[in-house]
């Protein structure tokens, strides 16, 4: 009995130390190489398959998280130098974007100027999709373009595949 | 007995836990790597000795500048060689970028407090940085755009088009604004990415001008 809880202490203790080691190292090589590639701003998070019925305009919404201390304008930008959100379906793959409707963006200002206000999305946002499908099953990548900044830099406009199986019965 | 089995059973479970941390760890050092390697030739973002804004380091610095010649906004060909002989910062902008909107009125002046000391600047636009070459309409609105900024800014130095084709040799270029600073011998001494200040751009002048 002495025996195993002696086993038991020290497996802890190794542990607490081992693990506050490890923890340290991870961080300090984290800190010290911060790469400046930020590929993923924007990530398309589902549906990955819908069914509509074909020939008739369905609804479907695009659910789309934005990186952590990025954000991206909106639909609509506050002014027009800067490139909106826009979602679009290529022609001849069997799905036709009939509309899109866009979340309102949140107003923003950056610490450095806050006079300009910016029309932006954070965290997570959705598309209302407006679709029409001819019967069958489409692989459709759409399309999202996009340009993201955080609070002192901006990466290059964008645009990313948005995956759906597209099912018209 | 009963008490034992539990002692036993905790500390196999805490060497589990114990052998999944190790593995988790081996697996982001993995990746770690792997992001380092296909990174190479990016600059990285190192904090300042003592806090305050992170330093970029750039493969760049105390390397010649890449050589380039690009067409300004009037179509006149500018050549970085031309301005061997003066300390020069060459800023990488764009209209969509609010930070680089932000830096350059602060640019313009620290422009007009240097010049007389042999400083120049060279604004290049990476407006275009999606637009394909064949996109003659695309390349006339971002070429509009730009020139409207400069107008409005009464920007002084010479902006130059098609930043994009010259990213890959100052290191890619992922975020704007992005500068490298250049001293008279048209060598690198430092560079910056991200909106700092005013008097951090001041004294990376000051230091391609070596005072």
């Amino acid at each position: 009995m002495r025996f195993l809880k002696g086993v038991f202490v020290s497996v802890i203790a190794a542990l607490a130390v081992g693990a506050l080691a490890a923890h340290g190292q991870s961080l300090s090589s984290h800190a010290q190489s911060r790469p400046l590639v930020k590929t993923d701003a924007v990530t398309y998070l589902f549906p990955e398959q819908v069914s509509v019925p074909a020939g008739k305009p369905a609804q479907v919404a695009l659910h789309f998280r934005i990186a952590q201390g990025l954000h991206i304008n909106s639909h609509t930008p506050s002014d027009d130098f800067l490139i909106p959100t826009t979602f679009s379906i290529p022609d001849g793959s069997g799905v036709r974007l009939d509309s899109a409707t866009y979340p309102a963006g949140t107003v923003m200002t950056l610490p450095i100027d806050p006079a300009t206000k910016l029309s932006v999305y954070t965290g997570e946002f959705i598309i209302q999709a407006r679709v029409v499908a001819t019967a069958g099953n489409h692989l459709v990548q759409g399309k999202l373009h996009y340009q993201a900044c955080d609070q002192n830099q901006c990466m290059p406009p964008k645009t990313i595949a948005v995956a759906i199986d597209v099912i018209g019965k | 007995m009963r008490r034992n089995t539990l002692v036993l059973g905790a500390t196999l479970l805490i060497l589990a836990i114990f052998a999944w941390a190790g593995w988790a760890n081996w697996e982001y050092r993995r990746q770690e790597a792997e992001r380092i390697l296909a990174g190479a030739g990016h600059g990285e973002l190192v904090p300042a000795p003592g806090g305050g804004t992170p330093q970029y380091v750039s493969p760049l610095i105390g390397k010649p500048a890449p050589a380039f010649e690009l067409k300004d906004l009037n179509g006149n060909k500018v050549s970085l060689a031309n301005y061997r002989g003066k300390a020069v910062l060459i800023n990488f902008w764009a209209t969509w970028c609010g930070p680089c909107r932000v830096e350059t009125p602060w640019i313009i002046e620290l422009r007009n407090k240097y010049a007389a000391q042999g400083f120049e600047v060279l604004g290049v636009d990476t407006e275009g940085d999606d637009l394909k070459p064949d996109d003659k309409a695309g390349w006339a609105k971002a070429t509009a755009a730009a020139s409207k900024f400069v107008a409005q800014e009464k920007v002084p130095y010479p902006v130059l088009l098609d930043g994009d084709s010259i990213s890959r040799a100052y290191g890619g270029l992922d975020d704007l604004p992005t500068s490298f600073f250049v001293d008279r011998k048209g060598v690198v001494v430092t560079a910056q990415v991200a909106l700092t200040s005013e008097s951090d751009i001041e004294s990376k002048i000051l230091k391609a001008l070596n005072q």
